[in-house]
């Protein structure tokens, strides 16, 4: 996957944070969350992500099943 | 003459009808025979199939307990992550005002963990790092009864 990088903007260090991205050459433009929008955003990604392995782990099992049923059949 | 032809065909016929029956007898008892090993076919097929379906169901156990087990873990990993953002009051907001740098520092390092953890959950295979990992200095903290299956939490 994808890395990318999160940046912390607080009133305090904002001017610091666009005057950097400008001297990267990145555009001074941010796309924001609050904190209680990010814890949100990381349960989210974690519900996905177990949602995602609940679902192959089924298939796996499913996969396992059926295949050793195949082998028996293949057998007889 | 008479009474002595008609002794002997009561005798012939006796001796034919009884040669008869002993055939039929043997005919019955074939067909018994063939009867008595259908069935005993049939029951040899029960009992296999019986045998299948306690496996099948065995099978169908585990393969449950496992799957419970495992969302067991990732609803742990999720409550992890709840009590990160939340345990003793904490406030997220608050620390990253207060200690920017190291923050933004703990997200990034969380959010490339984080995406591991996507990639392992899609299929691919942990690493011996992963593997072998043991402390909670080695481990990934954003999943690590999926990513680290040696890691014991202590």
């Amino acid at each position: 996957m994808e890395q990318l990088q999160w940046h912390i903007i607080t009133s305090e260090n904002a001017a610091e944070v666009f005057a950097k991205l400008e001297a990267d050459g990145i555009d001074p433009v941010l796309w924001g969350l609050t904190d209680k929008d990010f814890e949100l955003l990381a349960k989210n990604f974690a519900q996905i992500r177990n949602k995602l392995m609940e679902t192959n782990a089924l298939l796996d099992k499913y996969k396992e099943y059926y295949e050793s049923e195949t082998e028996k059949d293949e057998q007889k | 003459m008479g009474i002595r032809l008609f002794f002997i065909g009561l005798i012939v016929t006796a001796l034919a009808g009884g040669g008869f029956y002993v055939m039929k007898l043997q005919k019955d008892n074939a067909i018994l025979k063939a009867n008595a090993i259908k069935l005993e076919s049939a029951i040899s097929d029960q009992k296999t199939l019986i045998e299948n379906q306690k496996k099948d169901f065995e099978s169908i156990l585990t393969a449950n307990k496992e799957m419970n087990d495992l969302i067991g873990k990732l609803k742990t990993d999720f409550a992890d992550l709840d009590k990160r953002f939340n345990k003793k009051n904490r406030d997220v907001g608050l620390l990253a005002i207060q200690k920017t740098k190291a923050i933004e520092r703990i997200t990034n390092s969380a959010s490339v963990k984080a995406n591991r953890c996507i990639e392992i959950a899609s299929g691919s295979p942990l690493t011996e790092k992963e593997i072998n990992a043991t402390k909670k200095s080695e481990i990934n903290t954003e999943c690590p009864s999926i990513a680290n299956p040696n890691y014991i939490p202590y």
